[in-house]
Formats: structure tokens, C-alpha cells, sequence
């Protein structure tokens, strides 16, 4: 992506957050039950939706990666960018949950199904993030990693169903439930919605910008690898020079 | 490991009881059996709440039963007339003995109604 992509695409998602907190905090009513502390729903949710859809990139890329006979490391590099903007939303999604929790349900954390699975899910992706520093060679890591991306994205419909499978302290979803009948209008879904695009878009800027740094990762990692052998060699070459001078002419070929 | 995380939390995985379900658990143990501490959840009886000296005391129901709360401490913010609750504690008696309530939120967000022009 272009320098220029780059910065609009930033400049944009700055913007979007904006409106969002104009929206949130500001025009869209406080809820007759909760009061104010109903405005967490319209960035805790979003992060929550973000964070299940960067898992799922994580999942498509190590996905194409497996299948792919090239094995470039493109995918490879998606997966794990995206794997770590992923583990901040979610990470995201529970500290806001809890912020809300307190003054709504009385609590600050429960271990009901959904907060256990959530709680799950972020460890198995940190998981995934300390595996992808094991060292190895970048096409071993690839393939490992992308194992286990896929084994651990098993817990995103846990997650998201968990409120359905078992009876638990935390709401249905409110937009996405068993009854297929979003329980949110008017300004308030608005408000909802324009929080989903605009961490859409940080997310994509975040992603970029981790895909860069893996670029140059891997980078430095080649450079670094060619640089040692170059150090091999000239040692290797020295010592045979050595070796020459003690054995006399008789060894050289 | 994951197997005592597993067991240590598969007791939450129903994580209330409804009055229906509690009242019927209750009458059902034998006089010696202790049904134990567990979460029982209802919707506050509108009117049902009365202060006593160090709680409260209310009635929840589920539409179908009904059953005596009496709570040890402070209910919580949002406590009032007809909210759903969660309430952990364990029944003495025919009455259920609580020292946690939770508010239980649904899933839909209502704006404050508006009175119309014509009221």
C-alpha cells in the first residue's frame, strides 16, 4: 500500500472515530434502564465483531498458505499481522466488558460462558503470537503457525454462540440472536453501526502498518542470516589458509 | 490442568436457576440432602421490596413461581421493582438467603420514552 493509501486511510479512520464519539457520547440517548454507561455497548461490541473478523483473516490466510505450493511468506505475514491487531480488539472487547459489568450487572467479571470462552479465546491467540517468536526457519514457523491458527479459531463460534448453547449472566446479542430480531433502533443503531465501520477501518490501518513491520522483519532476518554466512565463510577460508601453511604445499590441490 | 478448569468451571455453565427450577429442587431434597449454593434468577416483585436491618428483603418470581429473598448487604445500583436479577446464595428454608445480586441486563437498548403531545 502506497504511502499515500497509507496516510488517507488513517487520516479516514481518525475521522470515523470522531463522528463516533460525537455520536456515542453526545446525540444518541442514554438507555432508560442503564443510564449512560449503555454508551461501552458502542465500542465494545464493535471490537468484539473486529476482533472475531481479524481471527478469521488470520484463519483464511494460514488457510491459502497451507494450500499454497509457492509457500511465499505473503500469507504468512497477513496471518500474523492480522492475528495481532486481533488479540488488541479482543483484549479491547473484555477490558470495556468489564467497565461496563460494574455498574450495570454489579460486577466487575463473572465465569459465565461467554466472559470464559472470550478470556479463551485471547489466550489462545497470545498463544499463537509467542509461537510465531519459536525460532525456525521462516517456512517451518509459516506452516506451524498456521496449524495453529486455524485449531484455535475454533473457539470464534464458541464464542459468538455461547450465549445461545448455555444460560449465562451475559445478554443475547442484541443484533445478531436466535430469533433473528435485532432488539436496537433508530439513532442507537446508527450509532452502532458507524462504531463497526469505524474500527473496520483502524483495523485495516493497523494491519497494514504490522504488515509492514513484518516485511521488514523478515527483511532483517534474511540479512542477517546472509551476513552470518558471509562471516562462515571468511572464517572457513582463514582456517584453510591455516591449515595450508602447517601441512606445507603437499595439501593444497 | 485443562481438566480441572474444566470441572472447576462446568458448574457455571448453567449459570442460574430459575425460581420454577429452584423452588422445585428445593422441594424435592429430602430433609438431611442440602441443595447447596447457586444462583437463583428472577424478576423483582413490584412492591415485594422491603428494607430490613442490614439487607433487604424482595420477591422474585419467573412468571410462574415465586419465591423469598432475603439479601445480606447492599443491592446494587440499578436494583429496583421488576428488574431481573441474579442472586447467589442457597436456601434456608423456604427462604432463599443471598449475599450477591446481579442485575441482569437483556438485549435490547430503549431509548427514554418521550412523553407524547398528547399527554
Amino acid at each position: 500500500m502506497s504511502r499515500i493509501a497509507t496516510a488517507v486511510l488513517g487520516l479516514t479512520s481518525l475521522l470515523a472515530l470522531g463522528v463516533l464519539a460525537v455520536l456515542g457520547l453526545v446525540v444518541a440517548p442514554p438507555d432508560a434502564f442503564q443510564g449512560d454507561a449503555q454508551r461501552l455497548m458502542y465500542v465494545h461490541v464493535p471490537a468484539a465483531w473486529v476482533a472475531y473478523m481479524a481471527f478469521l483473516v488470520t484463519s483464511v490466510c494460514s488457510g491459502f498458505h497451507l494450500a499454497s505450493a509457492r509457500g511465499s511468506l505473503r500469507y504468512d505475514r497477513v496471518a500474523g499481522a492480522s492475528a495481532e491487531v486481533g488479540v488488541v480488539f479482543i483484549a479491547l472487547t473484555l477490558a470495556l466488558g468489564s467497565l461496563w459489568g460494574r455498574p450495570v450487572w454489579g460486577v466487575w467479571w463473572v465465569w459465565d460462558a461467554r466472559l470464559v470462552t472470550t478470556a479463551v479465546l485471547l489466550f489462545l491467540y497470545l498463544g499463537y503470537l509467542a509461537l510465531r517468536r519459536v525460532p525456525a526457519t521462516p517456512q517451518v514457523r509459516a506452516r506451524r503457525c498456521a496449524v495453529a491458527a486455524l485449531a484455535a479459531f475454533v473457539d470464534v463460534p464458541i464464542v459468538h454462540f455461547s450465549v445461545t448453547w448455555w444460560r449465562t449472566l451475559h445478554q443475547e446479542g442484541t443484533v445478531f440472536n436466535a430469533a433473528h430480531d435485532p432488539k436496537i433502533g433508530g439513532v442507537m443503531a446508527l450509532t452502532l453501526l458507524v462504531g463497526v465501520v469505524a474500527f473496520v477501518l483502524v483495523y485495516l490501518y493497523l494491519l497494514e502498518r504490522r504488515y509492514r513491520v513484518a516485511v521488514l522483519e523478515d527483511r532483517l532476518e534474511g540479512l542477517a542470516t546472509l551476513a552470518a554466512l558471509a562471516e562462515r565463510r571468511e572464517s572457513g577460508a582463514s582456517d584453510g589458509e591455516a591449515l595450508d601453511a602447517e601441512l606445507g604445499s603437499g595439501a593444497r590441490r | 490442568m485443562v481438566w480441572l478448569l474444566a470441572d472447576a468451571l462446568s458448574g457455571n455453565l448453567v449459570y442460574f436457576r430459575t425460581v420454577s427450577e429452584a423452588v422445585a429442587e428445593r422441594e424435592a431434597a429430602t430433609a438431611t440432602e442440602d441443595t447447596g449454593r447457586f444462583r437463583l434468577a428472577g424478576a423483582v416483585v413490584a412492591g415485594s421490596v422491603v428494607p430490613v436491618p442490614g439487607g433487604v428483603r424482595f420477591d422474585v418470581t419467573d412468571g410462574k413461581a415465586r419465591a423469598s429473598v432475603l439479601h445480606r448487604g447492599d443491592p446494587p445500583e440499578l436494583f429496583k421493582d421488576g428488574v431481573p436479577v441474579v442472586c447467589e446464595g442457597s436456601w434456608e428454608g423456604s427462604r432463599f438467603v443471598s449475599d450477591r445480586i446481579m442485575i441482569k441486563h437483556g438485549a435490547d437498548y430503549v431509548p427514554p420514552s418521550v412523553p407524547g403531545p398528547s399527554s
